[in-house]
This record gives structure tokens, C-alpha cells and sequence, in this order.
């Protein structure tokens, strides 16, 4: 018998009932949306828990609202689901395409959005781009309906902000507007690759100048974060060669770790290069993802 | 820990199955119902040799706890598509262009071709690299495959 096999496992028909469950201590389990990751954690070894509540299906968190400024996507969308969507595409490009690299055509059919932020890892594809949108994770619980920036959900390794009564509802993500996208991925191949880096940006220019620029990196650090001091350096900024190559310069300071995937030294020159390549698309008229 | 009862439509046919929720639909497959087509290679979502379709898109049933699918789920296995049309023009494909060597891989290849092909019925090469991108084969290098799928698509029916 298989490990999964021993866990109990509590199907609640809606969130509310969900919810419920997630109040009282006794009644509490691990929230399941695909499995994606939690399946694997458990069959290598990880301890399973003994409860488990799937969220999968669970229609309150399959909506897709578009409105006049920003998207709200469900956390139990899937990445197929997103990647297909050209709506999405059109106002979150950079999110379209780290879905469209998660795993592959397999697992985007069955990871989603909220499972991806929930278990924190810092590789997971989607958190950059969720983290340049400046955007929001909506808790739910019985005591009702929070927000928290996206910059302050991931608080460690593998934590999130989201109380244990807490169930993420989903994403409030302004669109990107004017600004342009990019997203790209490191790994030891194109598909089924875990990241060694990856960077999404939102930058957004005004007669070659940038107004505004959000970059944010994965795989690099205890959480996936933002590269604040190379955003501040260049807010107003003319995109020059020397701009660029004090960036490239500016993002190498990030502090990741060696493992298995890759090296401290390598991940702090491709952060950099990742940069420098974000921001030479930039100059390019080509529409960028 | 208690089982729970679903209704499926696996390869065509109405099934009635009781088992405990985090049974691995891949576990069902071979061991409850004996369609052993589907394999089991690294057993973590990596390899694609698990590949079903459920209600018509590509899972890895490895990884897929089975009480997550509820009664009424389409079920479609390399046992059900080399009945249709379409899978046998993917499985001749295969054959001619000698696609296939150790052969662990290819139901999960054909299971991924089909899902491709369904939707897509004249797909670009790199649509083909991507359709089978999580799919592993420590064979061939790809290259036959692709090909296979390239003629595959040439003698799709018309209709879609």
C-alpha cells in the first residue's frame, strides 16, 4: 500500500465548508489542490500529513475576473489554464509564460496558481511574476477576507503568509498597461527542469527614459524576491549601455545558495545576465513576454 | 483509511470502483483493472510513461490522487486510444518510422501525440516538441518520434 493511501482525505463540496473544516483544530488538514507537489513530496520520503482537505475543483476558486485595471485570478486556476488564456497573455505576459514552464504539458494541466505560491518554494516559476505586478493574495477564513502585497507573502523558506485557518482565494494583479513583460528561465533544460534562475520583469518607459521598473528573481534566495536596489537604480534612467552594465552590476548581489541544481557563482552571474537581458529587450520594438 | 466510490467512464465503458481516496489512479489502472499499457517510471511526475487523458487532457496518473476525480471523469488509456482511429494512424506512424526501441516510453508518447493531435490536428514541429516535452525517452533522442508524429498528423481525418 502506498503511503497516500493511509491519509484521510475530506472532499468539501464548497469553500465555506472548506473554510469550516480549516477553523476548528481538530477538523484541520493539509489543503490538496493538484498534487503536483505535494504528491511527489510524499511519495520520496517527506512525511505525510494524516488529514487532508482537497481543494481541487472547488469552484470559488476557479474564477477568472478581468476588469478595468486588474485581473483577479482563482488560486486553484491551473497553469494550462492560464497559459492558454489569451486575455491573460495580453495583460500578464510574464505570468502566461512562467505558467507555460511549469513542468510541462502534464503538470500544467493539474498544478495551479495558489498551489504554486503556497508551497513556497523558492523555485517555484510563478512568484516572479506575480511579484512585479505588485500585486495582492486574498486570504479567506471564517473571520473573513484579508489582502496581503505579494511582496510580504513569502516570509521564509517555504512560509507564506496565510494563517493555518487561511485558504488562498486568490490574486488581485493589476494589469501591466503601458509597461512591457519578460519572463525567462534557467534550467538544465527547456522542459521538466526545476530552475537554477529566473527572472520576470515589468518595466515601463517613457521616451526612452524608464519610469518605472519591477524585476524580480526566483531560485536565488529563502524566498523568491524583488531586486530593489537595481529597480531604484533605475527608475529614471536612460537605457544606456553603462546603465545597463551597472544593473547587470547591481543584481549580482544577490546571496543564493549552492545545491544540487547549481552553483552560488553561477546563479549570481545569470541573475545579472537575466537583467541585462530584460533590459536590452526593452530596446528592441519586438513585443516582449 | 475509508474508501471512497466512483463512477468513471474509462475507455469508453461505465466503471464502478471503490478505493481509498489517495490511491494513485495509476495504481487503479494497472493493479484494480489490469490495464497495465499505462507504466510506471520514476513515479514523480517527471517522465510522461504514466500519461492518461483525463476528460481529455494529458496527467501524469503517478502522481494524481484518484478520489480528487469525481463521478462522471472521462478516463482515456493507450488501451482505449489503439481502439480509435486516430491512435492507430499515431501507432502506425510510430511503426514506420522506427520511433520505437526499448518501447517503455511510447504509450505515454501515443497517449501525448493524441492529446496533440485531437486538438491540434496539423501541428508545428515545435507544437510537437512541446506536446511531448514531458515525456522521456532514454532511446531514440526524439528525433524518430517527432517525425512519427509529423506523419501521424499528415493522415488525420479531415473532420476534427
Amino acid at each position: 500500500m502506498k503511503i497516500t493511501e493511509k491519509m484521510k482525505f475530506e472532499f468539501p463540496p464548497t469553500l465555506a465548508v472548506a473554510l469550516r473544516m480549516q477553523a476548528n483544530q481538530k477538523t484541520r488538514g493539509k489543503l490538496l489542490a493538484g498534487g503536483t507537489d505535494l504528491m511527489v513530496q510524499w511519495a520520496s520520503g517527506v512525511t505525510p500529513p494524516n488529514r487532508i482537505i482537497s481543494i481541487w475543483g472547488l469552484p470559488e476558486l476557479n474564477l477568472i475576473e478581468i476588469s478595468r485595471s486588474e485581473v483577479l485570478i482563482g488560486a486553484g486556476v491551473t497553469h494550462a489554464r492560464m497559459a492558454r488564456s489569451p486575455e491573460l497573455k495580453r495583460h500578464l505576459p510574464a505570468l502566461t509564460a512562467a505558467a507555460a514552464t511549469v513542468g510541462a504539458t502534464q503538470i500544467q494541466t493539474r498544478g495551479t496558481l495558489g498551489g504554486n505560491a503556497a508551497n513556497a518554494s523558492p523555485a517555484g516559476d510563478t512568484a516572479p511574476a506575480l511579484l512585479v505586478t505588485g500585486g495582492w493574495a486574498v486570504l479567506a477564513s471564517l473571520a473573513g477576507v484579508r489582502e496581503v502585497p505579494l511582496t510580504e507573502f513569502w516570509t521564509g523558506y517555504r512560509q507564506i503568509a496565510a494563517r493555518p485557518d487561511e485558504i488562498i482565494l486568490a490574486f488581485r494583479l493589476p494589469k501591466k498597461n503601458k509597461a512591457r513583460e519578460r519572463f525567462r528561465k534557467i534550467g538544465a533544460r527547456q522542459a521538466q527542469a526545476i530552475s537554477k534562475v529566473m527572472c520576470a520583469s515589468r518595466m515601463l518607459m517613457d521616451d526612452g527614459r524608464i519610469v518605472s521598473a519591477a524585476i524580480a528573481v526566483g531560485s536565488v534566495a529563502p524566498t523568491p524576491i524583488r531586486l530593489s536596489a537595481v529597480e531604484e537604480y533605475l527608475a529614471g534612467k536612460k537605457l544606456t549601455n553603462p546603465v545597463i552594465a551597472k544593473a547587470e552590476a547591481l543584481a549580482r548581489a544577490v546571496e543564493p545558495i549552492s545545491d544540487i541544481r547549481s552553483t552560488a557563482d553561477y546563479r549570481r552571474w545569470a541573475t545579472g545576465r537575466l537583467v541585462r537581458d530584460a533590459l536590452e529587450a526593452l530596446k528592441t520594438k519586438s513585443r516582449s513576454t | 483509511m475509508s474508501n471512497v466510490q466512483r463512477t468513471w467512464t474509462i475507455n469508453g465503458k461505465q466503471t464502478k470502483l471503490r478505493f481509498p481516496p489517495g490511491r494513485r489512479l495509476l495504481d487503479i489502472l494497472r493493479d484494480d483493472l489490469g490495464l497495465t499499457g499505462s507504466k510506471e517510471s520514476c513515479g514523480e511526475g517527471e517522465c510522461g510513461a504514466c500519461t492518461v487523458l483525463v476528460n481529455k487532457e494529458p496527467v501524469v496518473s503517478c502522481i494524481l490522487p484518484a478520489g480528487q476525480l469525481v463521478n462522471g471523469t472521462d478516463i482515456l488509456t493507450i488501451e482505449g486510444i489503439e481502439k480509435k482511429r486516430i491512435g492507430r494512424v499515431i501507432q502506425q506512424a510510430f511503426l514506420e518510422c522506427g520511433a520505437v526501441q526499448c518501447g517503455f516510453c511510447i504509450p505515454g508518447m501515443v497517449v501525448a501525440a493524441y492529446a496533440l493531435l485531437i486538438k491540434n490536428p496539423k501541428p508545428s514541429v515545435r507544437a510537437i516538441r512541446e506536446a511531448l516535452a514531458g515525456n522521456l525517452c532514454r532511446c531514440t533522442g526524439y528525433t524518430k518520434i517527432i517525425q512519427a508524429v509529423k506523419l501521424a498528423a499528415t493522415r488525420m481525418p479531415q473532420r476534427k
